[in-house]
């Protein structure tokens, strides 16, 4: 069946559909620094003065769920594409609260044939303030044409 | 005179540069080419006014589209206001047919681009679809191509008597000029661009060695 | 490298190649470490059981790389946001490459903008995308 990407869009953008506690953990954001291969102290010292997650750290959270839970299947999702905006930085030892929603959806051809592009956006506060935007493009596979 | 006849803008979804950055590469790299064509996917960009930018760097900025179809994607040079109200360009199932037909009547030209291409190339589909009436220009060297795909679309352009044009396909700054076209006369509009494709008076190169 | 200003930076300059670990390990280590168990990114032939053409490099492991070789030509930048459009599937076990390129420079509000691509050995873009930075004057 055709999907109506603008029904769609009206009825799952910009609404919240799930809110999600992240302790942050030093060893995890060290490691996490190591492996991207981060050599600066600022994320891999925990005594540095502006000791610190690495900036896609909170790419690197997920959610309970990745798109709500009446969202229409149809198809197999792929990682189609990260985005990460920064405002403030991630301290080890806090705790994240995430709040995701959908943030754009629309259909386009590609090597793979027709696909609906869906943008799902995690925000991340802490009790003072909005720290980072985390978004995951993922794309699936439509079986008809639409618009 | 050089065009770079397919780039996108941060207008395209997945376009992440400025048209300014565009300008200031090319002087910067001194990348040989003259201008350049923005074709933003599935829609045209009617507001955008770059004239400024033209004379502050010298380039001609020209504005044009991606649309999509049956037989994949397809750059059309020339869009009117006209054009649009034929053909809803933020449709992802338009028939080439119908591009095809409205571009003529609207004196657009239209370009399958990267048609040796899987799926969103033009003779990815010509096995099942059969080879389409009215095309006369495709796009043989893309800058976004992989493996063989420039290849198939010229044995492809070269058996059915196709002339083809270069495009970078860019979608970040660094990536425009990789392709582009070369026409015998100078051109400085939409509507002389339009009437040299016609006309079949230009040639595609590739630049990409140029800019490693 | 030794910090920079904004005035150290000029427009089309190139980073230094950076060439990320795309080994089977890294990728399996990673993204054990982030959760994303299973043989997508830890076992070739079970991958391609799944239907893949082997294991990958998780998507956030090479945006991770991509901060880093900034982090490392610039040490006291500050990433202000990061876009990564995956292209295509970065295989582990192939060698590939990332390059970074200066693509606008706006002094006044400290702000650097970079063009990325991860490549592999046909030179062929995997990974596209584009940062912003700030540097301090």
């Amino acid at each position: 069946m055709e999907t109506d990407i603008e029904e769609l869009r009206a009825k799952y953008l910009k609404k919240d559909f799930d809110v999600k506690e992240f302790p942050i953990i030093a060893e995890k954001t060290i490691r996490f620094a190591e492996l991207c291969g981060e050599t600066a102290d600022r994320f891999l010292d925990p005594n540095h003065k502006d000791f610190q997650a690495s900036p896609t750290f909170v790419g690197s959270l997920a959610g309970s769920r990745l798109l709500p839970s009446d969202f229409p299947r149809f198809g197999i999702g792929m990682d189609a594409g990260k985005g990460i905006e920064c405002f403030s930085p991630v301290i080890p030892g806090s705790v994240l609260t995430g709040k995701t929603h959908l943030h754009d959806i629309y259909a386009k051809t590609g090597r793979s044939g027709r696909m609906i592009f869906i943008i799902t956006r995690i925000e991340f506060y802490n009790s003072e303030r909005h720290l980072a935007n985390s978004d995951s493009r993922i794309v699936i596979a439509e079986k008809q044409n639409g618009r | 005179m050089i065009l770079d006849l397919h780039t996108h803008s941060v207008k395209s979804d997945d376009g992440r540069a400025k048209v300014e950055n565009y300008c200031q590469w090319i002087k910067a790299k001194e990348i040989p080419i003259d201008g350049f064509v923005l074709t933003e996917h599935r829609q045209y960009d009617f507001e955008s006014d770059y004239s400024s930018l033209e004379k502050k760097y010298n380039l001609l900025i020209l504005k044009g589209s991606e649309v999509e179809t049956e037989y994949g994607h397809v750059l059309i040079f020339g869009v009117t206001k006209m054009l649009t109200t034929k053909l809803d360009f933020s449709r992802i199932d338009l028939t080439l047919r119908d591009v095809i037909h409205w571009s003529k009547a609207c004196s657009a030209v239209a370009v399958p681009c990267h048609p040796g291409r899987p799926k969103v190339g033009m003779f990815a589909h010509t096995d099942r679809l059969g080879i389409p009436e009215g095309v006369e220009i495709v796009e043989t060297l893309n800058g976004g191509s992989r493996d063989e795909e420039d290849k198939v679309a010229i044995e492809n352009a070269r058996s059915l008597e196709y002339k083809g044009i270069g495009g970078s396909d860019s979608h970040i700054v660094s990536h425009i000029g990789r392709c582009a076209t070369i026409f015998t006369e100078e051109i400085r509009s939409m509507e002389v661009l339009v009437k040299e494709l016609k006309k079949g008076n230009f040639e595609p190169i590739s630049l990409r060695n140029r800019l490693k | 490298m030794a910090d920079k200003t904004i005035k150290d930076v000029e427009f089309g300059e190139e980073l230094p190649v950076f060439v990320p670990d795309t080994s089977l390990k890294r990728a399996s280590v990673f993204a054990s470490l982030v959760g994303w168990e299973g043989p997508r990114f830890s076992d070739h032939e079970k991958a391609r059981e799944e239907g893949l053409p082997g294991a990958m490099v998780p998507g956030i492991l090479n945006q991770g790389y991509l901060t880093a070789m900034i982090h490392q030509w610039a040490p006291n930048s500050t990433l202000i946001s990061i876009d990564t459009i995956f292209r295509a599937p970065v295989m582990a076990d192939e060698e590939h490459t990332m390059k970074a390129i200066v693509t606008d420079i706006d002094e006044e509000a400290q702000i650097v903008e970079l063009d990325l691509t991860l490549a592999n050995e046909k030179n062929e873009t995997r990974v596209l995308g584009t940062a912003r930075i700030k540097i301090a004057s």
